[in-house]
């Protein structure tokens, strides 16, 4: 049976006094894998900070509910606790922040909104290392302060680590694939990959079809002008890929 | 309106040289305003009504044989123990020193309740000698180094702490002795209205290396209104290595003051760093001459400055001689109304070549009606010399406090970890591992 994990219906969103979002309809089922393909400029990078409730974009009118509550009443922090992980595109540089004391002090926030116990030090840094090397992060990078120096692939490649030990409900990657060669992309795939079991859902936005040949998606979504403008299965993405978006950016 | 100088009863009236110096400490005193220069963005509004007061001198009640009671404002049933006396009379009961948090870190621990000395010492190594200032002036310990070096017309809260000269430290660190551990000198204040003028006259002798800690703690009582007055005259031989460390943590409503003049020989090196983040009004000054060759300095402090108060840091270091060096990283954080002041002055004289100076101060604003005032100043006499200095101010970076946030941190701990981070290269600057982590504990 499918079970709604997010709902988006007919929202409609602003950014600077401009209509970004209008009238945007989704609905993914715990498990399930959607990409969602678009122009440049169409409101994809809008959508993921929408959903992750960063400060300056505001919602005209709809609703986002996540598990059934509505998400945009909460907090940045609380969605994250809730399960929503956004990997950025552009991931920030925090200088006299190190790797693992960040980490830990996110992952001990989600703990403790539901009532867990903090993570022992010992038992945290062994699991952050563990999933590092799979995501080939040595000890050396988790000391360094967050993204500082770190060339474009060894961002998404923490950007996937915190995903690993944050295990969200729901991931959204905002177009994980930018400045990633073939190697460091499917490092970052398989470690998306290995979230899915089944119940977590994946929104996979991007521009390339390229990122779906490793995130294998259910449903593929054309986004253009602030709307979804046809859905389909996987070769929709390859159909994409061929035939550029002209077509759609045309419909206007 | 009451004034700030009183006549008030001090132990020695009869040494002519000490006498001599109070006096001149009474006619240089003057509250600036803000027309004078170094005070311009300092407001000191809090000390106009002048209604604080000394508390009486403890020398004098010991003298006439007064019975010693224990002053910290408890009674037994509070105290729990049956309070002791030590040989002079003193309370033994600790209390004084429970008003003080513990130091997470083994310390030579000098205690000052306000701003009197508590007669307790600690076992010191050998060539490591502590006695009262009033002890060792009486002795001609000081070799007339006290109040040598200060220009009291130029300085009016020193002029102010000289006209009450008699509650302080005298610290000599003999030559090549090497402290392993800090001496600490905690200040507490319980008393309202208390005007405490500690002096502390810190001789380190060639080759001397130490670590010392200042530590004013106002306590929990938001309402206390009081005055620390401060000075410090320091004196670095050839080579002698001096770590000081402050943490100035006062009750809300109070003023501290706080001087610290030093002077370096050869080879010496001195390294300060200053944490004020109490006091309604507060400055820590900070003068120093590098005397000889080699002769280094660093002078690094943050602040966090909210609610209505106004900290400044104050420097001026003179560079006398050639290839001598110092740096200077101040940082700070302001929030509310609260105002930040820096004033930073390098000066190199003409024969000072192959000199080195830096300077950096940066503040964080976090709030639109916070103020930061920064004054460089660089006077450079010299022609062959390596100079530098620079000021910025900015706000919580918006991109970091939402990453940190869509992570599932809390936007208070966030903000926290920002400024942590913000400040995380000055608290880098303090050697002592475990001093270091405390004081950013208190950030």
């Amino acid at each position: 049976m499918n079970t709604a994990l997010l709902e988006i219906e007919d929202l409609h969103a602003r950014v600077a006094g401009k209509e970004i979002i209008k009238g945007f309809n989704l609905t993914i089922n715990e498990g399930e894998v959607h990409a969602i393909m678009g122009p440049n400029g169409a409101g994809k990078s809008t959508l993921s900070y929408l959903l992750s409730g960063k400060p300056g974009y505001e919602v005209v009118s709809g609703t986002v509910k996540f598990r059934g509550r509505d998400l945009l009443s909460l907090s940045p922090e609380d969605r994250a606790r809730e399960g929503v992980f956004l990997i950025m595109q552009y991931p920030v540089e925090i200088p006299g922040v190190p790797v693992m004391g960040f980490l830990k002090q996110a992952v001990n926030a989600v703990r403790k909104y539901h009532q867990l116990p903090e993570l022992d030090t010992m038992e945290f840094v062994k699991m952050v290392r563990e999933e590092g090397r799979k995501l080939g992060i040595d000890a050396e990078m988790l000391k360094r302060p967050v993204n500082v120096g770190f060339s474009g692939g060894e961002k998404k490649r923490l950007e996937t680590l915190q995903m690993a030990v944050l295990k969200p409900q729901l991931a959204i990657l905002d177009e994980a694939d930018s400045g990633l060669d073939i190697d460091a992309l499917k490092v970052v795939a398989e470690g998306v990959n290995r979230l899915r079991d089944g119940r977590r859902s994946l929104l996979v936005i991007t521009h390339y079809q390229r990122l779906l040949n490793y995130i294998v998606p259910d449903v593929v979504h054309v986004f253009a002008d602030g709307r979804i403008v046809k859905s389909g299965d996987k070769n929709l993405a390859l159909e994409l890929e061929e035939k550029g978006y002209a077509e759609f950016v045309k419909e206007k | 309106m009451a004034e700030l100088i009183r006549d008030i009863e001090l132990f020695g009236a009869d040494i002519p040289r000490l006498e001599a110096l109070r006096e001149k400490g009474r006619r240089a005193f003057l509250l600036p305003t803000t027309k004078v220069e170094a005070w311009k963005y300092t407001r000191l509004d809090l000390l106009q009504k002048g209604d604080f007061v000394p508390p009486a001198s403890k020398f004098l009640s010991e003298l006439a044989g007064e019975p010693e009671s224990c002053d910290c404002h408890h009674d037994d049933d509070d105290c729990r123990q049956q309070p002791e006396k030590d040989k002079a009379g003193h309370c033994c009961c600790g209390h004084c020193q429970a008003l003080c948090p513990d130091l997470p870190f083994e310390a030579y621990c000098l205690h000052f309740h306000n701003g009197q000395f508590v007669p307790i010492y600690p076992a010191l190594p050998q060539g490591v000698q502590v006695m009262t200032l009033m002890e060792a002036f009486a002795r001609g310990e000081d070799d007339h180094l006290l109040g040598k070096y200060i220009n009291l017309s130029q300085y009016p809260f020193a002029a102010l702490n000289t006209a009450y000269l008699e509650e302080g430290l005298f610290i000599r660190i003999e030559r090549g002795v090497c402290l392993s551990r800090p001496l600490a000198l905690l200040f507490h204040a319980v008393g309202d209205g208390c005007l405490a003028n500690v002096r502390n006259l810190i001789v380190m002798e060639e080759g001397a290396q130490a670590e010392l800690l200042e530590y004013y703690f106002g306590g929990e009582e938001t309402n206390l209104r009081y005055f620390n007055n401060s000075v410090n005259e320091i004196y670095l031989g050839a080579g002698a290595v001096l770590n000081h460390y402050k943490l100035q943590d006062e009750a809300k409503q109070a003023v501290h003051m706080a001087l610290s003049c030093v002077r370096i020989k050869k080879n010496g090196a001195y390294k300060g760093f200053c944490l004020q983040k109490g006091a309604a009004l507060c400055r820590n000054e900070t003068l120093i001459r590098l005397l000889e060759e080699n002769a280094k300095a660093e002078a690094n402090a943050a602040y966090l400055a909210n609610g209505q108060m106004t900290a400044d840091t104050t420097t001026d270091i003179e560079h006398l001689a050639e290839k001598t060096y110092s740096s200077q990283l101040i940082k700070g954080v302001v929030d509310d109304k609260a105002k930040g002041v820096f004033q930073g002055k390098i000066q190199i004289a003409r024969d000072a070549q192959k000199t080195e100076g830096r300077q950096l101060h940066k503040a964080l604003l976090l709030s639109d009606t916070a103020e930061v005032d920064a004054k460089p100043e660089l006077e450079i006499y010299a022609d062959d010399v390596k100079c530098s200095h620079g000021a910025a101010s900015g706000e919580l970076d918006r991109e970091q406090l939402f990453y940190l946030r869509s992570r599932g941190i809390g936007e208070d701990e966030a903000r926290r970890m920002l400024i942590d981070a913000y400040l995380s290269d000055v608290i880098d600057r303090v050697d002592h591992l475990e001093i270091r982590d405390w004081l950013r504990g208190q950030f």
